[in-house]
């Protein structure tokens, strides 16, 4: 999509956006993007979606300059997914969101100098060393207000109580699939809050991207979130190929749209497995990711990869499919669909998990909407949000498939709705895989890569959610600004929602059913 | 308060599942195992994908001539210099015409990210990546190949270039002979 | 059929009369003859649980387990305990040392001291007192002192969660275990071990009534709690509290928790076949003379050894096959199931014996 901004002004900006939400229905704010635009100055543009009719729109404002602050109103009453968003924002350029009640810094460290993402950010290892002591942590959030004057005023508020009994959940946690901190509150074992601290993965991706040619900047994306790499490269290279206009041939977008799904599948199963693993069915854990095997083996023929898979480029593909590709598929196909009866048999069905499962961390459609939780996660609060259907991209517009959705918005619906969605992936790639057409599967580009003047944002459906990338040239061979949306970020931020008032044990079987890797929330 | 039916009701059912769930892992007991035994196997039933990123070597013809021309397009495209090219020019004493002679092609496995953008953006053909994948060594040092000076002659096992033992989807080859 | 009890009159004989010790020589060094037996008995029976643990498990994940340490892997777990021992024993900063240091020991004592209880064979019954099954239950319940004590000594949050959840499950799950044994006394008449075996000479003891198989089940599913395994390994809780209570233990520390939880399900099964199965009683059915005859002929010490292991066997199944439960779904299968249920069957079994 190629954006059209939506200009609005500091003063009319809360008013606007009110209206936006309110009175047209934009109730999905898909990601904020936080930009150095020159000589403009520091800004963000919001890109909202109306959830009915599927409409997307972006927001462009500029931040009013304070002295040496840049300042823009929060939306966080508007849409609560603004929360981790404002404040990745502030922690990358600097921006202070006003009534914004926690603006610390989200990925980096807290004695970090400097906002990386501005141009003028000083990126010698002098300005920051390497640190050799702890992180910093207060035990306060600041809020920053403008007073009548238009002075900046910070108000400092607590994070947590006298007697509050607080188990950090992470960095190092068995069933934290990862980095992830959760700073958890809790009451004996009833969880009261909870607290993520992210960036302890972060690689500062969006940063590096901007001194890369094109082609380079591919190389990060299959190591977001590693179990969907196909869909993110397919994102980073959707939205290069509309910048530039290349009319792909339909056997690139037959067998991206293949490669999507068989990536799926596998995220799917691992997501089946760690599922398990995190309710201690290590057995069915294993049986998952002992049939993970054959799907990484059929792509890896083609692929030569197993995690990182660099198959997609601008332009087409690494390499056409393997000869064996479409007998294996088959094959795979064929091979997995009763496997999945016995995940079922030996776990999804199973007595305990459904005591484990059902109503564990409820999030219902309107707070899903509001969280901006994505992916089966919101479809299992019967949040109609695949982006294959509503934006159809490749081939999805023409096969057919059904848009999972169920109603128990809990964590065996969520469960249930990944089991689901294996059988659509299945049908998907059985429908496609024997008409792949004859073509070119590259369409031969320039030795080097430039992107006309713009600003566009491709979004696909990832395992875990939406994945888009937003796109910003001004002509050169390397980006302006790239901005990924992980699919994770907004998950982690409806995890204090979801978890209040719940059980120490649910948190784990909570984030069990939540698909998040961090890899693609930290980038 | 519950009621009877939620009390005594769904024991039966819940009984059921578990047995379904010990009625799989009884099956799966007797089943073939899965577990490929790496190191055993290696010469033998071990499949390596044919196009699995190994390592980066100089393509070479009948007389081991390499095609690389110097031109230092992959250094340029590597995202993290993991190539780094040494040349100089050289006048053709028959045509007069400068030519860049290739010195030293120092590849660093150790570096690599296995991108494969230096094989795109290579317009000779010159390298490609092999699926050789043992490749561990006990110095980092060791880990710098000099592509040029080194005649690459197939694998470290026999039949690896060309995938080693086929591949059946669906079946896990435990054996080791 | 073979009687121990031979032996260790011979011992008993040797050092009384042929070297003409007084009697306290003689029951101190037949002590510490047993408890070298003990001892040796108890190590070695961890190593094969170990081993058994880890290729049982294996196979039920299609995998083949340990398979490099000598000839399909047999002296895996030879390395693992020369590794355990060799490792640095450390306490934590503000770890309440005394209680840190305590903890270990108490768990072992509880484990050596109900793994004394097992009878071997006829006439190797070690510890036969006539309040057995009493004493038994009375030993078995210091573990849980063990488990306490470390989550709280540890001085580690997660430590102090899984202690709390140890404590409420095991005194919990103890209820409908001496339940369970109460009614099995009941039946037999007398808390002695070895009487208890005696009386099942005719038959075992849950083919003497009809509901005695239900008890068994119900002691098959608290003990499997008692000894905190899957699915009831709460306390343990990898996914969740990452080790539990010996989180923060290294070397032997955490290897006395490691062998006591090995052993604590050799007992628990040990204590099944026993009391249910006959322990080292063969299969006798009533009428056919011969077929009793031919049982006979195999020795005590294999029918104890096949019972146990058999059930050992059964209890690794149903822990690599379910997911684990929530500390109030543990909770709520004790006291709303399981000990309602256990009344109930001691009731009918009070009945049947005072009626049959």
């Amino acid at each position: 999509m190629k954006l059209n901004n939506i200009e609005l002004q500091f003063d009319d900006f809360a008013t606007e956006m009110t209206k936006l939400k309110n009175e047209k229905h934009f109730d999905y704010l898909v990601t904020i993007i936080g930009e150095d635009f020159g000589e403009e100055g520091l800004g963000c543009i919001y890109i909202l979606e109306n959830t009915e009719s599927h409409e997307r729109c972006s927001v462009r404002t500029i931040a009013k300059q304070i002295g040496e602050e840049y300042v823009i109103p929060t939306t966080i009453n508007l849409w609560n997914a603004a929360n981790l968003l404002e404040r990745e924002v502030f922690d990358f350029l600097g921006i202070k969101f006003l009534g914004h009640p926690d603006m610390r810094r989200l990925f980096m460290r807290n004695d970090f100098k400097g906002y990386p993402l501005r141009k003028d950010f000083d990126a010698s290892p002098e300005a920051n060393m390497f640190p050799t002591t702890d992180e910093p942590e207060s035990d306060f959030t600041t809020e920053w207000n403008l007073d009548k004057q238009g002075n900046l005023v910070a108000t400092q508020h607590r994070m947590f109580d006298e007697d509050d009994f607080i188990v950090n959940l992470g960095p190092n946690h068995p069933s934290m699939h990862g980095v992830l901190r959760l700073q958890t509150v809790l009451n004996g074992e009833t969880v009261k809050h909870i607290y993520p601290h992210l960036g302890y993965i972060h690689r500062g991706m969006e940063k590096m991207c901007e001194s890369m040619t094109y082609p380079q900047t591919l190389a990060f994306t299959d190591r977001l979130n590693y179990l969907c790499a196909m869909m993110h490269r397919h994102a980073l290279v959707g939205v290069i190929e509309e910048g530039m206009g290349i009319e792909l041939s339909d056997r690139i977008q037959y067998i991206r749209t293949i490669m999507d799904e068989l990536q799926r599948i596998d995220n799917h199963l691992l997501f089946l497995g760690t599922c398990a693993q995190d309710l201690s069915a290590l057995t069915a854990f294993l049986y998952c990711m002992r049939d993970r095997e054959h799907v990484l083996n059929v792509m890896e023929e083609t692929t030569g990869g197993r995690l990182i898979q660099n198959y997609y480029r601008i332009g087409g593909l690494q390499d056409d499919i393997d000869p064996n590709f479409v007998q294996n598929v088959k094959t795979l196909c064929k091979y997995l669909r009763p496997m999945v009866q016995e995940y079922l048999d030996v776990f999804g069905d199973n007595v305990i998990t459904h005591q484990r499962l059902e109503g564990v961390g409820p999030m219902n459609l309107e707070d899903c909407i509001n969280y901006a939780v994505t992916g089966p996660a919101g479809r299992a609060a019967g949040w109609h949000n695949d982006v294959r259907k509503n934006h159809p991209y490749a081939m999805y517009g023409k096969v057919d498939f059904e848009e999972v959705t169920m109603t128990g918005a809990d964590s065996m619906a969520r469960y249930m709705v990944h089991i689901k969605e294996l059988y659509q992936s299945l049908n998907i790639i059985e429908q496609l895989i024997d008409n792949i057409p004859e073509g070119e599967f590259y369409i031969k580009q320039k030795p080097i890569i430039k992107v006309p003047e713009g600003q566009w944002f491709f979004s696909v459906e990832g395992g875990a959610g939406e994945f888009g990338v937003y796109l910003d040239s001004r002509g050169d061979k390397s980006p302006y600004r790239l901005k990924m949306r992980p699919m994770g970020l907004t998950l982690t931020g409806a995890f204090d929602k979801m978890l209040k008032g719940q059980k120490l044990a649910d948190l784990v079987a909570t984030g069990a059913a939540i698909d998040f890797v961090i890899p693609d929330i930290d980038r | 308060m519950e009621n009877n039916k939620s009390y005594f009701g769904e024991i039966g059912a819940a009984l059921k599942t578990l047995g379904t769930g010990l009625k799989v892992t009884m099956k799966e007991y007797f089943t073939p195992k899965t577990t490929e035994q790496y190191p055993e196997n290696r010469k033998t039933t071990l499949h390596v994908a044919k196009r699995h990123r190994g390592r980066l070597v100089f393509l070479r013809d009948e007389d081991e001539n390499y095609k690389c021309t110097a031109c230092t397009m992959c250094e340029k495209a590597c995202p993290n210099d993991t190539i780094k090219i040494v040349a100089h020019l050289e006048e053709n004493p028959e045509t007069g015409r400068k030519k860049k002679q290739l010195d030293d092609y120092q590849y660093d496995l150790g570096d690599c990210m296995f991108c494969q953008l230096c094989v795109n953006a290579c317009n000779f053909g010159a390298i490609e990546f092999v699926n050789d994948f043992e490749n561990s060594v006990f110095d980092r040092d060791k880990l710098v190949y000099h592509l040029d000076k080194e005649v690459y002659k197939g694998g470290s096992l026999p039949n690896l270039i060309e995938g080693g033992a086929p591949l059946t989807i669906g079946k896990f080859n435990t054996k080791t002979k | 059929m073979y009687d121990f009890s031979i032996v260790t009159r011979w011992i008993d004989s040797l050092l009384r009369h042929t070297l003409n010790l007084g009697d306290f020589w003689s029951i101190l060094i037949e002590c510490i003859l047993v408890g070298i037996c003990i001892l040796t008995a108890y190590a070695l029976i961890a190593i094969v649980l170990i081993f058994m643990e880890r290729k049982v498990c294996a196979y039920f994940q299609c995998r083949l387990g340990p398979m490099r340490v000598g000839p399909w892997g047999i002296f895996q777990v030879f390395a693992d305990v020369l590794k355990m021992l060799i490792k640095e024993i450390f306490a934590v900063d503000k770890a309440d040392k005394m209680l840190y240091y305590i903890a270990p020991f108490l768990v072992i004592i509880a484990s050596v001291g109900t793994f004394s209880f097992l009878p071997w064979n006829k006439g190797a019954v070690v510890l036969d007192f006539n309040v057995g099954v009493f004493l038994l239950t009375a030993i078995s319940s210091i573990g849980i002192l063990g488990v306490f004590l470390a989550g709280w000594g540890s001085n580690n949050k997660y430590s102090v969660v899984s202690a709390m959840r140890g404590a409420v499950q095991m005194i919990s799950y103890e209820m409908s275990l001496c339940l369970c044994l109460i009614s099995a006394v009941v039946l037999t008449g007398t808390m002695q071990i070895g009487g208890i075996v005696e009386a099942q000479h005719g038959a075992w003891l849950i083919f003497q009534t009809p509901v005695t198989w239900l008890a068994f089940l119900v002691f098959l599913v608290a003990g499997n709690a008692e000894a905190n395994r899957g699915p009831f390994d709460l306390a343990e809780a990898e996914s969740e509290l990452t080790a539990g209570y010996h989180t923060e233990y290294s070397g032997m520390g955490f290897g006395f928790y490691y062998l006591a939880e090995y052993l604590n399900l050799f007992v628990i099964s040990g204590i099944a076949a026993t009391v249910f199965l006959g322990g080292w009683m063969p299969l006798h059915v009533a009428g056919l003379d011969g077929f009793n005859a031919v049982m006979d002929f195999i020795p005590g010490i294999i029918w104890f050894f096949v019972k146990t292991f058999a059930i050992v066997w059964i209890l690794m199944w149903i822990r690599w096959t379910f997911p684990r439960l929530r500390i109030d779904q543990i909770l709520k299968l004790e006291w709303k199931y399981l000990m309602p249920l256990m009344l109930v069957i001691l009731t009918l079994t009070t009945v049947w014996v005072a009626l049959v």
